[in-house]
This record gives structure tokens, C-alpha cells and sequence, in this order.
């Protein structure tokens, strides 16, 4: 390389890489720089700093240029590709293989010899020497889009163009690079930079390239006019446990109203139950038309199979519902008749779904009341046999079987009541609710029951039942912690009986603590009381206080509560 | 709260104490008595110390019987002998 080369009057990268690297002492006695009069010492910082601001133009010495890269080329080919991998080496590789078109005059430079992969010139400038990657082909890469604007631009607008030429060899990003270079770490940072590059992508490469978009959505929009009328419906309804979450609307709606029920089966969880009912709270049309319209995308959006496979025998009545409710306007009396069954119903898959249900109840009782009665009654009996088959699907494995199911029910459920569809989308699958309205008591109830249905208690005992639950689920969590101290399996019945234990363990202690208040001549249990029942307990002793206890086995925040401990101003905390 | 990091377990067991449940419990059983501020975290702690020892109770009990498996009679003998214990 002579100083020719370096004749242009405006500083381009090409230029002041060349210049750095004729200018630059070689650091190996294999430099070819070396063997040229590099006399012009120029610092190395100047020419990155010239770059970083300087923008690539079109010089009349492009064609010298290219002239000599491709001489260049092949010296360096010559040598090999065996050369260290240094700054300068890399530099070098840049200069001979990045395409020389410039902005203003874009033209397709062709880089006729694979060269080493320019990609890493940005990360080389942070690791030098760490990458030895080397570029497939760039000829028709090279073709890209306006010339390189900085240095920085070039490197990413090679990334892309690789990327580029592996888009149009259909090539996976990941291979492309990796059956280039020898080096998998090459391959394997070509492809990390190239997501790189995808992570910041230039815009008007981005625009100019409408091929990598990589991704469709996935996601269609919501319905602004379903999403409100679900507001609405579910504002009817009091008490909402507010941890369902929209999964998608889009397809939850076109679930319920389509011939697949069922949106997305759930990761892990048996098929959520998708609203049968429709929510003719508004209108049977709008849940008609909201069913032609989304039966369309639904189709397509849930074909992945609809959780609600096991719900694949309530099919039939589902459809009557369907039928039934949104043909019929209100029909409250409907509503009463059928929550019962429905709600059983939906208790039995409550069991495993979870609270989805109760939202989705819950929708569909604000539903339910705009539905018609007159179905009912044939609803009804095949609500009940619905149920029957319900209860015996649901002994098999949702999962397993929600494959099957899943199709079948699909095809079997034209568009359940698809009404309420937004709403209860919660967890993704709303189970089928073939009856739609429950009770507001049984919904907040149904949330606290994770055991198992009772079809027929549903509705009148909510008050004890309420006592049970909230009570059964505080002992469950110490049977939890019983399990976990006893490290060992354990059965179901055991764990029944941990409870019972609990419970009249928990009746002694009352009864203790009652008696050592009125002992104290108290109302009130304090922690003297607590204390003096551990120290006839035997749990503290003499030699183990009840702070080395609290030490032992609480969290640190409860340890705070209730160790007291000094703190800055001559404070105590807590109080005593 | 935290979350029980000591042992990893498939199932994270919580370290947070019911303190609703508890208070519910207790003025469910005695509604003529209060309860002061923190002493649901000492019952709490009680419970916890409780259901430990009932756990190795019914640990030792399992391998006397040579069985891998804790069952509710081995659960039963353990909570005996506890409640025994724990008569305050």
C-alpha cells in the first residue's frame, strides 16, 4: 500500500483506515505494512475520531481503490487466512472487503474473494482479535442500501446485508455464519451480532428492507367495542376476583363465539373453560355478529387447540345453550335454573382451573340474565347430562386428552356463548361454563375452593361454607409446611390427619392462652402469655430463650416485630 | 416475605405467616379475648415449632416401620404423643 492510496481529499472511513493501517508500525514482522513505506505517523486516535464524525463520499479515488483491494485481496489470500487476528489485521479485512460504495454514489461494489467477516469490526474495536469470522460470500451483499454512512453504519449494514443474504438463501441466520468460518465462537457472535444489529435496527434500512421483519404479530387487537361491553358485563357482577387477566382477546372472543370454544390451552393447567354462554347482556346480535366475526380469526388463532378439551361431552349442551341464550333476550329465571348445574359444573373444573372460573361465572351471570328462559328447560336436562359426561371427562387428565378433545369439541361446539369472551379470558381458558350465571356468593366462594365440587351446595350454602374454606386453606398451609419438615412422601389421608391435629392443636392453644390471660387477670392475650405457654411447652427452656427461638425460625421481619431493638435517637423498637 | 432459599424445593414453601387466619381463628374460638400486636407471630411461631416436631415424629415413626412412606397412622401415633407433649 502506498501512500497513494490515501490521496483522497475528503477523509473517509476507507481512507482513514488505510491511513492508520499504512501509518501504524506493524506489530508483527509478517505486517505487510511493514514492507511498505508507512513513513506518515499519524496518531491512531485522530483516524477514529475522523471516522466516527467523517461521512463516507464518493472520491474519485474509488476506483484506485478498488483496484488495489483487489489486489490486496490477493495478497491476502495469498497468505492466508492464517494470520493472526490483530486490530490491524481486522482493519485490513474491513477495508478490503467492506463494499466501497458511498452514499451518494450507491453502487454494488463486488467483493470478489470471501474475506474475513467485517461483522466483528464493531466488536473487534471492544475485543480486538477475539473473533475470527469469516463473511460468506458478499457479493450480492454488498449490494445494500446506500453507502455506509460512518464506520459504525457499516459494520451494521453488513451484518444485515449477511443477514440479508441469508434471508434470501433461506438460510438460517444461525447457520449461515456457521458454515463460513472455521471458528464456532465466530459463528456464534456473527449470529449474536446479528440479533445485535436487530436489537438497534436502523430505521431507514428497516424501512428499506420490509423482508426483515421478523416476526408477525401475534397478537390482533383488541376489540374496543367487546372490551367494553365486557366492562360492562363484569361491572354488573360485584364481587370479581380481579387476578384474571386478559390472555388475548381476540381469541378468547373468537373462542366463545366460534366453533372453538376453547382459546389457547393453558401451560400446565387442564383446558380453561371458555364461556359457553354468551353474554347476551347487550344484544343477541352483537353476540351474533361478535361470533361471525371472530369465528373467522378464531378459527385460525386457536387452532393450537382449545383448552377446554375435556369439556368435549358438555359439546352438546353447550350448543343448546348456546342456541338458547343468544337467541333469547333475558331470561333471568333461565339463569337461576341453570347456575346451579352450570355452576356445578364449572366448580368440577374449578378444581383445576381456579378462580378463571369464578370470573368467568361471573360474566356469564351478568349474561345470563339477558338470556332467554325458554331455553332453559332443555338446557337444563342437557346441561345434566352434559355434567354426567363432564364429571366422568374430567377424570381424565385434561392434558392428555385435551388433544382429542380438543378437536372434537371444537367442532362440536359451534360458538358457545361466546358473549362474554373477553372478560373471562383470564387464564387463558375460560372453562366451558355451560351454566353461565353463579351467584356472586359463589363466586367469591368458588375462588376459596380448590377441593373438590359440590354441584348442589353451590348456591345455598354460601355462609358456612365460607367458614370452611378460608379455615381449611390456613390449615392446608401449615399441612404444606408439615410436608416440607417431614422430608419424606407422604399420602393424601396423612395430610387429612395433619389437619386434624392442627385443629385441635389449635383449639388447646386458644384455650391456653385464654386461661393464662385470665390468670393474669387480662382480657387481652399478650406476649408474657405466649411465652409462659412455649415454657410449659418445653420449647424454651433455660437454655433456649424464646429470642433465640424467634432467631431460629421466623423471617427477619418478624424478627423486627418482635425482638425489641435499639435503634438511633435512643429509640427502641418495638416499644415496651 | 421471604421465601424458603435454604432448601430447594420443587414446591416453595412461604415463610410468611397467616396472620389473618390466625387472628381469625383465635377470635372465632374465643371472641371475649383480644389479641395483642404481635402475638399472632408468636403463635405462628408456635405452630411452626409444633409441626416440626410432629414432622420428626412421624419421621421416626415411618422408618420404624420400615416404610418409605409417611401414612396417617404414622401421623396419628406422632400427634398422640405431641399433643402429650404439648399440653402446656
Amino acid at each position: 500500500m502506498a501512500d497513494s492510496d490515501i490521496s483522497d481529499n475528503e477523509p473517509t472511513t476507507r481512507t482513514l483506515l488505510r491511513r492508520v493501517l499504512d501509518t501504524e508500525a506493524p506489530r508483527t514482522p509478517r505486517r505487510r505494512q511493514s514492507t511498505r513505506a508507512g513513513v506518515q505517523r499519524t496518531p491512531l486516535g485522530t483516524p477514529f475520531s475522523m471516522r466516527l464524525r467523517s461521512q463516507t463520499k464518493t472520491t474519485a479515488g474509488r476506483q484506485p481503490h478498488r483496484a488495489r483491494s483487489i489486489g490486496r485481496l490477493a495478497h491476502i489470500q495469498t497468505r492466508g487466512q492464517l494470520k493472526e487476528q490483530t486490530p490491524r489485521t481486522l482493519l485490513e479485512n474491513i477495508l478490503l472487503t467492506a463494499p466501497e460504495s458511498s452514499m451518494v454514489m450507491p453502487e454494488s461494489v463486488v467483493k470478489p474473494v470471501p474475506a474475513p467477516q467485517v461483522v466483528q469490526f464493531s466488536r473487534r474495536e471492544s475485543s480486538p482479535g477475539s473473533l475470527e469470522l469469516q463473511l460468506p460470500e458478499l457479493n450480492a451483499s454488498t449490494t445494500l442500501a446506500p453507502g455506509r454512512l460512518t464506520s459504525g453504519r457499516r459494520k451494521k449494514r453488513l451484518r444485515l446485508s449477511e443477514f440479508q443474504q441469508g434471508v434470501d438463501q433461506g438460510l438460517p441466520l444461525s447457520q449461515g455464519p456457521v458454515t463460513e468460518p472455521p471458528g464456532n465462537t465466530g459463528a456464534s457472535s456473527l449470529s449474536s451480532s446479528l440479533n445485535l444489529t436487530f436489537a438497534t435496527p436502523l430505521l431507514p434500512q428497516s424501512v428499506q428492507r420490509p423482508g426483515l421483519a421478523r416476526r408477525p404479530p401475534t397478537r390482533r387487537a383488541v376489540d374496543v367495542g367487546i372490551f367494553l361491553q365486557d366492562l360492562q358485563d363484569t361491572s354488573v357482577a360485584t364481587a370479581l376476583p380481579g387476578d384474571r387477566t386478559p390472555v388475548a382477546t381476540l381469541p378468547t372472543d373468537t373462542v366463545l363465539e366460534d366453533t372453538q370454544p376453547f382459546s389457547q390451552p393453558l401451560i400446565g393447567r387442564s383446558p380453561s373453560v371458555h364461556h359457553s354462554l354468551p353474554y347476551p347482556s347487550l344484544s343477541a346480535e352483537r353476540t351474533v355478529s361478535r361470533r361471525t366475526r371472530s369465528s373467522g380469526p378464531g378459527l385460525q388463532n386457536n387452532s393450537p387447540g382449545k383448552p377446554a378439551q375435556f369439556l368435549a361431552g358438555k359439546a352438546e349442551e353447550v350448543d343448546a345453550l348456546a342456541m338458547g341464550f343468544p337467541n333469547t333476550s333475558s331470561s333471568t329465571s333461565g339463569e337461576d335454573g341453570l347456575e346451579p348445574l352450570l355452576g356445578g359444573v364449572g366448580e368440577e373444573v374449578e378444581e383445576r382451573m381456579e378462580e378463571s372460573m369464578s370470573l368467568s361465572e361471573v360474566k356469564e351471570a351478568a349474561g345470563a340474565q339477558a338470556s332467554a328462559r325458554a331455553e332453559e328447560p332443555e338446557a337444563h336436562t342437557e346441561v345434566a347430562e352434559a355434567e354426567g359426561s363432564w364429571g366422568a371427562i374430567e377424570e381424565k387428565e385434561p392434558e392428555g386428552s385435551s388433544g382429542d378433545k380438543d378437536t372434537e369439541g371444537r367442532t362440536a361446539r359451534p360458538e358457545l356463548a361466546s358473549s362474554t369472551p373477553e372478560f373471562p379470558r383470564a387464564r387463558q381458558l375460560e372453562f366451558l361454563e355451560p351454566a353461565p350465571p353463579t351467584s356472586t356468593a359463589v363466586l367469591s366462594s368458588e375462588p376459596l375452593e380448590p377441593l373438590s365440587a359440590r354441584l348442589p351446595t353451590r348456591v345455598q350454602t354460601a355462609g358456612p361454607r365460607r367458614r370452611q374454606d378460608p379455615y381449611k386453606m390456613g390449615l392446608s398451609h401449615y399441612a404444606k409446611l408439615f410436608s416440607f419438615y417431614a422430608k419424606m412422601p407422604m399420602e393424601k389421608k396423612a395430610l387429612e390427619m395433619v389437619e386434624k391435629c392442627l385443629d385441635k392443636y389449635f383449639q388447646r392453644l386458644c384455650d391456653d392462652l385464654d386461661v393464662f390471660a385470665a390468670h393474669a387477670g387480662r382480657k387481652t392475650v399478650r406476649l408474657e402469655d405466649l411465652e409462659l405457654l412455649m415454657r410449659r411447652q418445653g420449647l424454651v427452656t433455660d437454655r433456649v430463650s424464646l429470642h433465640v427461638l424467634v432467631e431460629q425460625h421466623l423471617p427477619l421481619e418478624y424478627r423486627q416485630l418482635l425482638i425489641p431493638c435499639a435503634f438511633s435517637g435512643n429509640t427502641v423498637f418495638p416499644a415496651q | 416475605m421471604a421465601v424458603a432459599a435454604t432448601i430447594s424445593q420443587r414446591k416453595r414453601i412461604k415463610r410468611k405467616a397467616p396472620r389473618g387466619f390466625l387472628r381469625r381463628v383465635f377470635k372465632r374460638r374465643k371472641p371475649h379475648l383480644r389479641l395483642e400486636a404481635s402475638c399472632d407471630l408468636l403463635v405462628h411461631l408456635n405452630c411452626l415449632l409444633f409441626i416440626r416436631r410432629l414432622a420428626e415424629e412421624a419421621r421416626t415413626d415411618a422408618c420404624k416401620n420400615k416404610c418409605g412412606i409417611i401414612k396417617d397412622q404414622h401421623v396419628l401415633a406422632a400427634a398422640k404423643v405431641m399433643l402429650k407433649k404439648s399440653r402446656g
